[in-house]
This record gives structure tokens, C-alpha cells and sequence, in this order.
């Protein structure tokens, strides 16, 4: 019975799935969003400070939250965590020297215990450009071995031509679905 | 007082936690089975529709309570460019389970090698192996009498160490169950060399 009710609540649409978009500054957090949820390209400026938006993905409505990457405001993502469902990591795949940082960031932001039942989902992104890592390389780059609890998925993005994010949307939508 | 009682609590109710690969080709059917796996030993599990299962790269997990241990999955991407990511697994594993794409003939022998890779490393020496002849339910597939003798070869590699070679159907379900009840007891076998990690162990 129990069952039955979930399953009609399901199809009115359940509630708004929470998910942060969080990477280093320029790794491309907001073309992604808007890429999502306008369909365009658009032109951004280092964000300060969050965009949101809503972002209905085949019935599936996401509340997505994208979040400056900067040094100086990293230290506020935090604020952000809770009730979290799914977190959108984005690697500049082109910038080599910075990904350390990047891992950083990572493994640093995945010990919080309020993201301990978030999804992950990698974008090695910008993937347009000549030399840039390869999906094993992403992976090694940012330790993802060491992920031994959690659900995860690397996709290869290229936010400026909309590739890839179709990819990623489907699976995370499923992995949520799944969890519920 | 309170501390001790817990501690008893947690004692009486602790499982023995496992940890159990999931390996293979790409489109063997690895998150398939994680899912058939879930859905037989979990109650009330929905599993996802296998049509929306994609491309692993990256990481999925399960865990399963069954004859009073938890195994814990862990099914990794099998394209050839992630095989190179599975050995940072191995030490920590208990057990294996491998997948072969039993409809897809062209590829056998491109299995039979990257198991005969997997299986030469140091780090799984011992390790219970179980091999599933998979899409049984696939007509005209290769049945376990074509596929036994292709990994039974190499006896060296696999060593005095449990090896089984099953027919499942991780679509439809079949043989997913007496699999995992192998493994299990296999687990349990080997659990002096390979003990169970605790769940308050940290890793």
C-alpha cells in the first residue's frame, strides 16, 4: 500500500532535487547552468557570489546552484551544503597545472558529513580544446580511486558545444531516481 | 554504562562487511548485475530500468545483506582506457566477479586476455573468482560448455584460489542468486587470509 502511495506521489511530482555546481574558477559552472537551462551559450563574467536557477530536466525539476569558484570565496560553499542530492564537480580538462588544486577542493569538500549521501557527477569539461586530460586521466588526477562509498560517474563535457550534458543529466536523473 | 551496553548492541548487530569487484568488457553487463543483485537480497528495492543503465565511468555501489555478512559492490567502468584504474581496488577487495558478454563472440578472446591481466596481479592472489557467462537470455548466445574451457585455461595464474564458472542472466535474474550464495561461502572460506573489514574501521 505503502508502495502504491510513493508510486502516485512519484508521478505528481515530487520535490525539487537540490544540486550544487562546484569546481574552480573558470572550469565553466556557469555556462554549464545555463547551457541546462536555456539551451544557449551566454556570456559570463566570474561569478561572485551564486546564480540559481530551476532547470526541469524530462520532468524532473532541479534546483541547481552555481557557485563562484574563487579562491577567496571557496571557503563559503560549505554554507550551501545541506539537503544536498547531487553534486556537480567541473574540471577545466585543460588546465594541468591547476588540477591538484582541484583535486583538492574535492576530496576537502567530500568529507563533509552533510554531502555524504550526495551524487557525484565529474564533468571533465572543455573538452573542446587541443591537449586536454582524458576521462583515466581526470579520474587519477582527482584521486577518485580513493571513492570507495559513493556512487559516481565522469562524463566528458564541452560546455561551449552542448556536448556530453545530455549524457550527464540522464544519468544523474536516473541515479536520483534510483536512490529515492 | 551506557558506552558498554552500546558497544554490546553494536556487537550483537555488526555484520562482517566484504568488499566484491565487479569487473569485465564494457557492456558485459556489470551495472546490470549490480542492479539484478540489489533487486534479489534488497526487499522493496526498485531496481533502475536496465534500458537506462548507460556507460559506466566512474563508480557504482551496492551493498547486499546476505547469509549474515554485507557484501558491498563496487562496479567500476570497463572501457579499456578505465582497466587501468581497477588494480587500485584490488588490495581491498574480497572477492571478484566477473562478467563475460556471452552473445558477443568477437569479443571472447578480448576477455579471456584482460582477465588473464586481472588475474596475474599480486594483489588478488587468493582472491575467490567468480566468472558469469552472461546474456543467457540472449538466443544463439555462447553457453557455459564454450565459455568454461576458454577461462579454464591458464591454471597457473589462477592458482589454488576458488574459481566458478556460472550462466546467469543478470536481465531476467536467473542465476544471480546461487552466484552470490558461492561467493559468500567462498568469502567466508577465506576470510583468515582476507579478513572482513569492521564497519568502524576506518579506511
Amino acid at each position: 500500500m505503502g508502495g502504491l502511495f510513493s508510486y502516485f506521489r512519484g508521478l505528481l511530482g515530487a520535490r525539487e532535487m537540490r544540486i550544487l555546481i562546484l569546481g574552480l574558477d573558470g572550469a565553466g559552472k556557469t555556462t554549464i547552468l545555463y547551457k541546462l537551462q536555456v539551451g544557449e551559450v551566454v556570456t559570463t563574467i566570474p561569478t561572485i557570489g551564486f546564480n540559481v536557477e530551476q532547470v526541469t530536466y524530462k520532468n524532473l525539476k532541479f534546483q541547481v546552484w552555481d557557485l563562484g569558484g574563487q579562491t577567496s570565496i571557496r571557503p563559503y560553499w560549505r554554507c550551501y551544503y545541506g539537503n544536498t542530492d547531487a553534486i556537480i564537480y567541473v574540471v577545466d580538462s585543460a588546465d594541468r597545472d591547476r588540477i591538484g588544486i582541484s583535486k583538492d577542493e574535492l576530496v576537502h569538500m567530500l568529507r563533509e558529513e552533510e554531502l555524504s549521501n550526495a551524487i557525484l557527477v565529474v564533468l571533465a569539461n572543455k573538452q573542446d580544446m587541443a591537449g586536454c586530460l582524458t576521462v583515466a586521466e581526470v579520474h587519477q588526477a582527482l584521486g577518485l580511486d580513493a571513492l570507495r562509498d559513493r556512487t559516481f560517474q565522469i562524463f566528458k563535457t564541452s560546455a561551449v558545444r552542448g556536448e556530453g550534458l545530455d549524457q550527464a543529466m540522464d544519468w544523474l536523473s536516473n541515479a536520483l531516481q534510483a536512490r529515492k | 554504562m551506557y558506552t558498554l551496553l552500546h558497544g554490546f548492541y553494536k556487537y550483537i548487530i555488526q555484520k562482517d562487511e566484504y568488499f566484491v569487484l565487479i569487473l569485465g568488457l564494457d557492456n558485459a553487463g556489470k551495472t546490470t548485475y549490480l542492479e539484478a543483485a540489489k533487486t534479489k537480497f534488497t526487499k522493496k528495492y526498485i531496481a533502475m530500468n536496465p534500458s537506462r543503465i548507460t556507460t559506466t565511468v566512474g563508480l557504482n555501489i551496492g551493498k547486499i545483506d546476505v547469509d549474515g555478512v554485507r557484501l558491498n559492490f563496487w562496479d567500476l567502468g570497463g572501457q579499456l582506457e578505465l582497466q587501468s584504474l581497477w588494480d587500485k581496488y584490488y588490495a581491498e577487495c574480497h572477492a571478484v566477479i566477473y562478467i563475460v558478454d556471452s552473445s558477443d563472440r568477437d569479443r571472447v578472446s578480448e576477455s579471456k586476455e584482460t582477465f588473464d591481466r586481472m588475474i596475474a596481479s599480486e594483489h588478488l592472489s587468493g582472491v575467490p573468482l567468480l566468472v558469469l557467462a552472461n546474456k543467457q537470455d540472449i538466443p544463439d548466445c555462447m553457453g557455459v560448455h564454450t565459455v568454461k574451457p576458454i577461462f579454464n585455461q591458464n591454471a597457473h595464474l589462477i592458482g589454488a584460489r576458488d574459481i566458478m564458472l556460472m550462466a546467469t542472466s543478470a536481465l531476467t535474474g536467473d542465476g544471480v542468486d546461487e552466484g552470490i550464495r558461492w561467493l559468500v561461502d567462498c568469502i567466508k572460506r577465506n576470510s583468515v587470509d582476507r579478513p572482513p573489514r569492521n564497519h568502524d574501521d576506518n579506511i
